[in-house]
């Protein structure tokens, strides 16, 4: 990689940190309760940066979460809520880019396979996550399930929608 | 423009402004490590120096809470779902499902907590510079091996500042699109295209024009180590922040 993509993939992907932290911020009101876009920008820096980028910048964002910065949703930080009940699904974070990032590069990038490559990370963030919560609250796994999987479904498969929509029309404006 | 989020640097000449950027980064790591345990009291306790900081930084407590009242409902919601579901002495019931005593506690305990990892997250946003945080990364990370400290650190720099812009962005847009009546469309992946993508292909080119200037002026990442200016207070703060860290762990 050159100096001017390196520098160009460094500024992208330090601007999708800054999009992961804010995505807890921006609420979009649908239905009785709003939606927040953080995981979507999770999805987004996956199939725009791939796999190596879309790591650091998950990696980054939870660094500066881990150091004290509010970034984490809800506004807040520290290695604690690493390890409290929804520890799992920022760890998973991780996982999540990478796959979603890997199997978008080998289908070839398209709106479909985009789709199945976001679902199948946000089943990755889910699988890391729910069972976390079950053992940080110590929940029934059906009870952890009901809490913090099912009520999310739906506004993840719009985000999911959204974000295929949206890389496939900022993947020719970026030019990467 | 600056004071519009929580996440922007405010300038200042404080103690909390001048003091050694590495020392914040500890305490605020060792106050969020050690908030886990925290109890009432000592929570109140370290609330009350909060605010004392707040003051002293020059920060307006009522407009930042403002600017996080989104958060504060939040915290509510984690309050409820605790003082709901957790087991103990019956308070009162409420269509079928009831309110404990040890629930309400427990409620408030962990919402506080939430509020104070906040605020203090703020008060260190707001009286860093994203340039210091920078240099603090950079210094913190450069025994780490197979790390590359110098971009890592730009990296850090480079999304902190972004975080304002970006906020300051999306709020212009969501007004834009309200002005043009968006809140009637009824179709969720419309509104959240409508919102999103302008924001993506208006902070990209932005990057972009970061990316030239960056290059018109030989970026590398083999620059000079950042100095750092102590401002002689540090060993109070750090001495502080142990005490805090230590209230919290044991009272």
């Amino acid at each position: 990689m050159n100096n001017s993509k390196q520098l160009k993939m460094t500024v992208y992907t330090s601007l999708f940190v800054a999009f992961i932290a804010i995505g807890a911020f921006i609420a979009i009101p649908i239905g009785p309760v709003p939606i927040v876009l953080q995981n979507m920008f999770v999805l987004l820096a996956a199939i725009i940066l791939g796999p190596l980028w879309g790591l650091a910048c998950v990696g980054i964002y939870l660094l500066i979460g881990l150091a004290g910065l509010p970034v984490f949703a809800g506004g807040t930080s520290g290695i604690g809520k690493l390890f409290g009940p929804t520890g799992g699904y920022l760890l998973g974070y991780l996982p999540c880019v990478f796959v979603t990032a890997g199997i978008s590069k080998a289908l070839g990038k398209k709106l479909s396979t985009d789709i199945i490559a976001m679902v199948i990370g946000s089943l990755i963030v889910y699988g890391a996550g729910v069972p976390w919560l079950k053992v940080v609250t110590s929940m029934t796994f059906e009870k952890a399930v009901a809490v913090g999987m099912y009520p999310f479904l739906i506004g993840d498969a719009l985000k999911i929608i959204a974000a295929a929509f949206i890389a496939k029309t900022l993947r020719p404006v970026i030019n990467l | 423009m600056a004071s519009l989020t929580p996440f922007s640097f405010r300038a200042g000449k404080s103690a909390l402004h001048l003091l050694d950027v590495r020392c914040k980064f500890f305490i605020i790591c060792l106050i969020s490590m050690t908030m886990l345990k925290a109890s009432l009291p000592a929570g109140f306790l370290y609330f009350l120096i909060l605010m004392f900081l707040f003051k002293k930084a020059g920060l307006n407590i009522f407009s930042t809470l403002n600017s996080i009242k989104y958060f504060i409902v939040l915290l509510f919601f984690v309050f409820a779902a605790r003082a709901f579901s957790m087991k103990g002495d019956m308070l009162f019931s409420f269509y079928g499902m009831s309110i404990t005593k040890q629930g309400v506690n427990e409620g408030l305990l962990v919402a506080f907590k939430f509020f104070l990892v906040m605020l203090t997250g703020i008060i260190f946003s707001a009286t860093t510079k994203p340039s210091c945080v920078k240099s603090a990364v950079q210094w913190f990370f450069k025994p780490v091996p197979f790390v590359p400290e110098k971009r890592l650190a730009i990296m850090i720099s480079l999304s902190i500042g972004f975080m304002p812009v970006i906020a300051l962005q999306a709020r212009l847009i969501s007004d834009a699109g309200k002005a043009r009546c968006a809140d009637l469309e009824k179709n969720p992946v419309k509104k959240i295209i409508h919102l999103v993508l302008p924001l993506l292909k208006k902070t990209f080119l932005s990057a972009d024009n970061l990316v030239l200037a960056m290059e018109s002026r030989c970026y590398s990442d083999d620059r000079t180590d950042p100095e750092f200016t102590p401002s002689g207070k540090e060993i109070l703060f750090l001495a502080a922040g142990f005490v805090i860290a230590l209230s919290f762990i044991y009272f």
